[in-house]
């Protein structure tokens, strides 16, 4: 897929966004871009007690890389980047390292947040509709972060807003910078979300189901660009997704949530061909195949459910489950260099 | 623009006609007539010459003749005379119409910034302290009643204290813009909150939706400071329903005002009209009502036009 993108290879300066976003990066040792210790979130249930929607994950990006965050609704996929981002709503409560170019953003003060975001990390979300101000022109929507974290005048961001449109693909740029949300198609806005979230280099882009709410064709569309985009920057990638197909085409490695927790955490090639945790396996079962007819799409039979018994979260769908899968949660466990799978059937 | 602009212009004339007539028809209903309250106890007035009055006056047509009458002699800009202040109604009404401008102008430009910012803070964090401080006072804005209010504040600023004038018309001839504004604290601050407290549920409820929308989150996304998060997103987008909520409030406004142009003792449009009731005042009263119907006309056109201009979505 030629997808083995490293600072070293990174495409000259070619677009609006420029190269340069990995050479901000600062790599004592052999340090990752981000790495995520036993990253916690939780919130008040009911009764006093808090429930964990995220519990104890651990994974690392390198610059330049993409790590694809795979599951199914309400696994915590989207509270683990709002999380990377310090979006996580009040409420909630954060705990664990968040080791982003060297510093802990776990215990980062809302001030630094705020010139964090944007600049050195910034999102793009589901649904490009509502995820931007209905009452602001989309060049303006851009021009804002300029304003904020480069300093630039009004008109100057204005100018560079037109060419970040131009540079995610968005015909007569200057006209479409004018316009108001609802005057672009989905794809078109998507695109501008895009622009909007790459305006200051970001050295990693978070991406919530970026391409879950638009069609086909268009989906491939924004998939292409986030490739080209991250091939000229060299920035690092988290893509959140339940489409594995989707994941497939863009990620280096695969982290695979189910209900809060990491299950399975591997190089993509690795994953695919060899697939350990069970859910995993289900899922890549279900993926249907154009070229082999079948009468019923596959599924994973059961449903996400919040299980207050000790063990595996997952054992309650799973065909290999037995005793000791309902008596302990099984630990994340390497069973092969970079593979890690949390299944006690799989590393026994 | 222009075009919607002109059709509702058309339709607001026609309501205002209608409206006319059945303001005519009601004030007519009322007990008495004209000219028995005004030669009341008369005692040299014989039944006959009643009769003979009744006719010079045309009171004994038809009501559609003498609505007929009324509209053009309107129409010619011959409001008629006051019964009550021996004068012109227009040069009754144009005075009132200026002191009631002056208090609702300067109440809005009091209630609407201030029910703005409790409306947003008290948003920020639901249930927290200062929403609940912000819903007593709105709740205590809505449920008191605001005579009451008006006598205990000139008991507390005019008696005891004597900062401020009790009274919302300066004395003397010729006053002092500050001595004007020093009758208008008073009467503007009982007012606008009044004005405020229902205004503030409404923001607050709606910038509690607009700051749970995914475009607020995105504006935090891109490292924008809370103050710009909260005016330039989402209280911008929670404007927009309140421009709807602002142009009805302004008949309870009027009714407000009202009561504190009578306490206060100002020669405003409420007093006016409540006056002219009162004394069976015909043409004052049609008038004076009529006109406050063509003011919430207008209220709500501005309303639709407002929406355009702050909704980009919506193309008239």
């Amino acid at each position: 897929m030629g997808l083995n993108l490293s600072i070293d290879t990174a495409v000259p300066a070619s677009s609006a966004f420029g190269s340069g976003g990995a050479a901000k990066v600062q790599r004592p040792g052999n340090q990752a871009l981000l790495e995520v210790r036993e990253l916690t979130v939780s919130f008040p249930g009911e009764g006093g007690s808090r429930s964990n929607v995220v519990s104890g994950l651990n994974y690392r990006i390198e610059a330049g890389e993409t790590l694809g965050v795979v599951g199914e609704s309400g696994c915590g996929k989207t509270m683990t980047s709002l999380a990377l981002m310090g979006l996580v709503p009040t409420a909630g409560n954060v705990s664990g390292q968040i080791m982003f170019g060297g510093r802990n953003l776990a215990d980062q003060k809302d001030r630094e947040w705020r010139r964090m975001r944007g600049r050195d990390a910034a999102m793009i979300f589901q649904e490009p509709m509502t995820a931007m101000n209905p009452v602001m022109t989309v060049g303006r929507q851009i021009a804002e972060v300029l304003i904020r974290h480069e300093g630039l005048s009004r008109r100057d961001a204005a100018d560079r807003s037109v060419g970040l449109l131009e540079a995610v693909g968005i015909p007569s740029a200057r006209r479409r910078a004018d316009d108001y949300p609802h005057q672009l198609s989905g794809g078109m806005r998507q695109r501008a979300m895009i622009a909007m979230a790459l305006a200051c280099k970001p050295r990693l882009l978070v991406a919530d189901e970026p391409t879950t709410a638009l069609d086909v064709t268009i989906q491939a569309q924004i998939l292409d660009l986030i490739l080209e985009l991250q091939e000229d920057t060299g920035m690092a990638v988290q893509f959140i997704t339940h489409n594995l197909a989707v994941v497939s085409e863009l990620a280096h490695h695969i982290l695979v949530m189910y209900a809060g927790r990491g299950v399975e955490y591997a190089p993509a090639e690795k994953l695919f061909e060899r697939p350990l945790h069970p859910y995993t396996r289900g899922l890549i079962a279900t993926l249907p195949d154009p070229d082999r007819k079948v009468a019923k799409l596959p599924v994973i039979p059961g449903g996400l459910r919040s299980s207050r018994s000790p063990g595996c979260p997952f054992a309650g769908r799973c065909s290999l489950a037995s005793d000791i899968c309902r008596a302990a949660i099984p630990p994340m466990i390497e069973v092969e260099p970079g593979h890690h799978v949390a299944c006690l059937k799989v590393s026994q | 623009m222009l075009r919607y602009t002109l059709s509702r212009l058309s339709q607001a004339i026609l309501v205002t006609f209608v409206m006319s007539f059945l303001l005519f028809m009601l004030i007519g209903l009322m007990p008495g007539d004209p000219l028995e309250n005004m030669l009341e106890g008369n005692p040299s007035l014989t039944p006959e010459l009643m009769a003979q009055m009744r006719e010079l006056y045309g009171l004994d047509q038809s009501v559609f003749a003498r609505y007929w009458n009324w509209l053009m002699a309107a129409l010619s800009g011959d409001l008629g005379y006051s019964s009550l202040y021996f004068r012109p109604v227009t040069d009754v009404l144009f005075p009132a119409m200026l002191q009631t401008v002056k208090l609702m102008g300067l109440t809005l430009l009091v209630s609407v910034p201030l029910a703005l910012l409790l409306g947003s803070l008290a948003a920020r964090k639901p249930n927290g302290l200062i929403d609940s401080v912000v819903g007593v006072f709105s709740f205590a804005s809505i449920s008191l009643p605001n005579f009451w209010v008006s006598l205990l504040l000139i008991i507390l600023f005019s008696v005891k204290l004597g900062w401020l004038p009790a009274s919302g018309t300066p004395l003397s001839a010729a006053p002092s813009a500050l001595e004007q504004m020093r009758h208008m604290v008073l009467p503007v601050a009982v007012l606008a909150m009044f004005h405020v407290g229902p205004l503030v549920r409404y923001v607050r409820a709606s910038m509690i939706e607009t700051l749970s929308a995914d475009f607020v989150r995105t504006a935090r996304a891109k490292g924008l400071g809370e103050g710009s998060v909260m005016v330039r997103h989402a209280l911008r987008n929670a404007l927009i329903p309140m421009v709807t909520v602002l142009a009805l409030s302004f008949g309870s406004l009027f009714s407000g005002a009202l009561v504190v142009e009578t306490i206060f003792g100002m020669l405003g449009m409420g007093k006016m009209i409540y006056d002219a009731i009162g004394n069976i005042d015909f043409n004052l009263a049609l008038v004076g009502l009529l006109l406050a119907t063509i003011v919430t006309l207008l209220a709500n056109l501005l309303a639709d036009l407002a929406y355009a201009l702050l909704d980009p979505r919506i193309t008239l």
